[in-house]
């Protein structure tokens, strides 16, 4: 299997990455003066067998990279995991991700060894990201004993951040989609799902530029306001 | 289950990128591995409305890209105004810059964004693989935009061609049909040695040429067959007594086309082809041009022209509609295909009038107008009748006098030319009206009053009655005619002024966000082609035609020769001929479905029916329309 995940690697990157080393994976970023408009961020999506995060299981991971404020279609990530022992029949119509898929998947461990090599300590973007690291974190706990803090935005935040005005239906990320009008190739797959999330932060990211958040630490600074004033709302 | 199992060695967005592509040109006939190539390679970019995309001071291009979602519009600053142009616009699916990138240079417009946009693009190195590998993506980059409106063509013609099989185009020019060495002989060569020769040669014509070989005659098994039934002299004849004269020629550059319009006019069969100096170089036969078709143009314009029944008339109608089936097979343009159903229609009129004059001659000359599109020259298989009649008043007669001749004869013309399936006009607008046989002194009334008392309804006239043309009769009182309407419009800078603000009462339908505007809330995702489509070129181009003195009524010839004339700048000119000829492209297969299916024609079509190519260049058709129409706004400043 791990000779399989390799193939698969050279297949994507055109070259090899050579053996995994768990104890030498790279170091979580801090956020810091990076350049929006130069830096890593991974838009990252799960498939999981349910809400629970202390009793279901992550089965799918997709996620792709913006770097320089592009969308990198040659560095991506899309797996399926390897776990057949799991029931699967709550979710199966949602995610369409059926017991045969998920034999087929890929160990567990190895994906997540590469995983982690493959976001290289960049903050990790998503929808709702309390759910998705919540569960990531989890499966890392479990599988790995890996328990390095990594940095999160949720981009759930980050759109309203900066499209305060947006009429849209609701909070989920299938109304930001329609309301910008964007495609979502394969709804409740891992990476389409990331794809879309990723299409969205690149508008954010684009109107950061403009009003003069540069920085992943003045991003952090503008979504940690945006909270103080959701929450003054509330009272 | 789908979502895991197909083609798991390709990532989801992968598919995702090849599955949109799928949907565009060129790369809808590309090869997975190419579309998975571009795909993997691919970078998605996002600009908000009015970002730059890519400018001339970005230095040489460098990648390719395609509109994911969203529009660019190319932004050109027009010096003399101080303001940026559109110059044109990309929208979903569409490539760019590959004039830049192709000729490794910068671009020379400014690509901006029209609203959130998306593009995926490749960098130069996976484009030159592309390239390199994929011939339909190398011949579309090579052959830029236009391949798109030739694969429009492309696809109208391969539908009608399922019918017929053959790819004979009606552009080629003559010297490329086979022509073969002509059988050629002297005048002074007795009939049955030319016969001889032809038979020898298995051709149905000979040219008898001078001693310079200069065509002077032909003489073709018709006429044999004539001279034999009609008893015109023994075979021992000389043949110059019982050829043609002085036969219809065509230089060699003159393209197929030409050839079937001559062929169908004068109902020969053969022309000659000739060099500069009219020298013979061959004969080309309506065989030679249609060898495949069941029905041929010049078989059917002499069928109708030599009928002797009514009924045989409106039979050979469903003829007409084949005919235009294998036209639009045979390569023909939209242009071409209005012209030869309007050939086809004068045919059928001016054989109703002729067997009409048999049976019941009225007596008085007279010149058969029409008015609308027949005198435009651009009819489809949609027609109504838009008739009239012009006379001279014979000395000793009141004009009344002769009215109650003609008009009875124009009734029974009228009705007949329905039962052909010319429409009765709901309008009226018919010889038989009183108000529209009249004398040449009366017309000139008629239009002075026409055109100095605009009244709303006179305008809503002027698309029928300002595009006229004579079918049948004398033709010399209808241009003095016209002479002098053209020179009254020229000098009544008011009345164009209104004819122009009522061409553009009809707007193009797209949004301001350029999408379709549909008919109204009843009939939504539906358009009117022509009234919404045509109309906007057809009445803004008469503006522009009638103020400058150009005596076509034809669309296209109206916009030709106001190029000549300097009113239309020749891109704009070319851009708007194309985006005109399209829409009624569309326009004329949407016709022939509606037949094929047995439903009654309209011209109305819902956009969501149309492949996505053409709504592109639907979209863009109504786009050059747009810009006419803001042309016809300027120069009357409304």
């Amino acid at each position: 299997m791990f000779e399989h995940i390799k193939r698969w690697l050279a297949q994507r990157r055109g070259g090899s990455i050579g053996d995994h080393d768990p104890g030498n994976l790279p170091t979580p970023k801090k956020v810091d003066d990076q350049a929006l408009s130069h830096c890593r961020l991974v838009v990252l999506d799960l498939e999981t067998t349910g809400l629970n995060a202390s009793k279901d299981e992550v089965i799918a991971i997709g996620a792709v990279a913006i770097e320089g404020g592009v969308i990198h279609l040659d560095d991506q990530f899309d797996l399926i995991l390897r776990r057949p022992e799991l029931d699967i029949r709550e979710t199966v119509l949602i995610h369409g991700i059926g017991t045969e898929a998920l034999t087929q998947g890929h160990e567990t461990e190895d994906a997540l060894l590469y995983l982690l090599e493959w976001m290289n300590g960049d903050p990790v973007l998503a929808y709702h990201s309390a759910f998705d690291q919540k569960f990531l974190e989890k499966t890392l706990r479990a599988q790995l004993g890996y328990t390095l803090p990594h940095v999160w935005m949720d981009v759930a935040e980050l759109l309203p951040a900066f499209f305060p005005d947006s009429n849209t239906k609701g909070l989920g990320l299938d109304h930001w989609a329609d309301f910008f009008r964007l495609d979502v190739s394969e709804r409740h797959h891992a990476a389409a799902d990331a794809m879309v999330t990723a299409e969205l932060t690149l508008m954010a990211l684009n109107k950061a530029q403009k009003i003069g958040v540069k920085t992943l630490k003045e991003l952090a600074e503008k979504l940690h306001y945006q909270r103080r004033l959701k929450n003054m709302h509330r009272f | 289950m789908a979502a895991a199992n197909q083609d798991t060695t390709r990532p989801q967005n992968t598919r995702a990128i090849m599955t949109f592509l799928r949907e565009h040109s060129p790369f809808s006939s590309m090869d997975d591995t190419h579309l998975a190539h571009f795909a993997e390679h691919a970078t998605l970019r996002f600009y908000a409305d009015e970002d730059v995309v890519l400018s001339p001071e970005e230095g040489v291009v460098k990648r390719f890209y395609i509109v994911k979602q969203g529009r660019i519009r190319g932004e050109r600053h027009n010096e003399k105004e101080d303001r940026a142009e559109t110059t044109f616009e990309i929208s979903q699916g569409e490539c760019f810059p590959l004039a830049a990138l192709i000729g490794e240079r910068p671009t020379r417009t400014l690509h901006r964004a029209s609203g959130d946009t998306f593009c995926l693009s490749i960098e130069q190195k996976a484009f030159i693989t592309l390239f390199s590998e994929s011939e339909p993506f190398r011949d579309f980059c090579l052959r830029g935009v236009s391949s798109l409106l030739d694969q429009v063509n492309q696809r109208i013609q391969s539908r009608a061609m399922a019918s017929i099989g053959s790819s004979n185009s009606l552009d080629t020019p003559l010297e490329r049909y086979a022509l073969r060495n002509p059988i050629v002989c002297s005048p002074d060569l007795p009939v049955h040695k030319a016969v001889a020769r032809m038979h020898e040669n298995n051709v149905g014509s000979i040219i008898i040429t001078d001693d310079n070989r200069h065509p002077t005659g032909i003489f073709t098994l018709r006429d044999l067959r004539t001279m034999i039934a009609e008893e015109k002299g023994s075979l021992d004849t000389p043949i110059r007594q019982v050829m043609t004269k002085d036969p219809c020629r065509l230089p060699a550059t003159a393209d197929a086309f030409e050839a079937a319009m001559l062929m169908a006019e004068h109902h020969f069969a053969h022309l000659c082809v000739v060099d500069d100096d009219d020298l013979l170089i061959g004969v080309v036969s309506e065989r030679d041009l249609f060898s495949l078709q069941r029905v041929d143009l010049v078989n059917l314009a002499r069928t109708i022209g030599t009928a002797t029944h009514l009924r045989t008339l409106v039979s050979l109608r469903t003829d007409v509609s084949r005919l235009v089936d294998s036209m639009l097979a045979h390569g023909a343009d939209s242009g071409q295909v209005v012209k030869i159903i309007t050939t086809l229609n004068d045919v059928t009129v001016r054989r109703v009038l002729e067997l009409n004059l048999k049976k019941n001659d009225p007596g008085i000359p007279f010149t058969w107008l029409t008015f609308g599109s027949e005198g435009r020259q651009e009819q489809t298989l949609l027609t109504d009748q838009d008739n009239g009649i012009l006379f001279e008043t014979p000395d000793g007669m009141t004009e009344d006098q002769v009215r109650e001749k003609l008009l009875p004869f124009a009734r029974k013309v009228n009705d007949e030319l329905a039962e052909c399936g010319f429409t009765l006009c709901k309008g009226n607008i018919m010889a038989s009206n009183p108000k529209l046989c009249l004398s040449d002194a009366e017309w000139d009334d008629w239009f002075i009053r026409f055109i100095d008392a605009s009244t709303p309804q006179n305008l809503v006239y002027s698309s029928i009655f300002l595009d006229m043309r004579a079918v049948f009769g004398p033709t010399e009182s209808l241009h003095r005619l016209l002479e002098r309407v053209l020179e009254r419009i020229r000098k009544n800078a008011l009345f164009q002024k209104m004819l122009a603000g009522n061409a553009l009462q009809r707007k193009p339908p797209l949004t301001m966000f350029r999408n379709f505007r549909y008919l109204n809330e009843e009939k939504k995702h539906v358009l009117d082609l022509k009234r919404q489509g045509l109309a906007p070129f057809v009445e803004s181009v008469r503006v522009f035609a009638l103020a400058n003195g150009v005596e076509n009524a034809n669309t296209l010839e109206r916009m030709e020769q106001l190029s000549k004339k300097g009113v239309f700048d020749a891109k704009d000119a070319n851009a708007w001929k194309e985006a005109y000829s399209l829409i009624q492209a569309i326009r004329m297969r949407a016709h022939q479905e509606m037949l094929g299916k047995g439903e009654d024609l309209t011209n109305y079509i819902d956009p969501d029916d149309l492949n996505p190519l053409d709504r592109r260049i639907l979209r863009e058709s109504f786009r050059q329309a747009q810009r006419l129409q803001q042309k016809l706004e300027v120069t009357y400043q409304l």
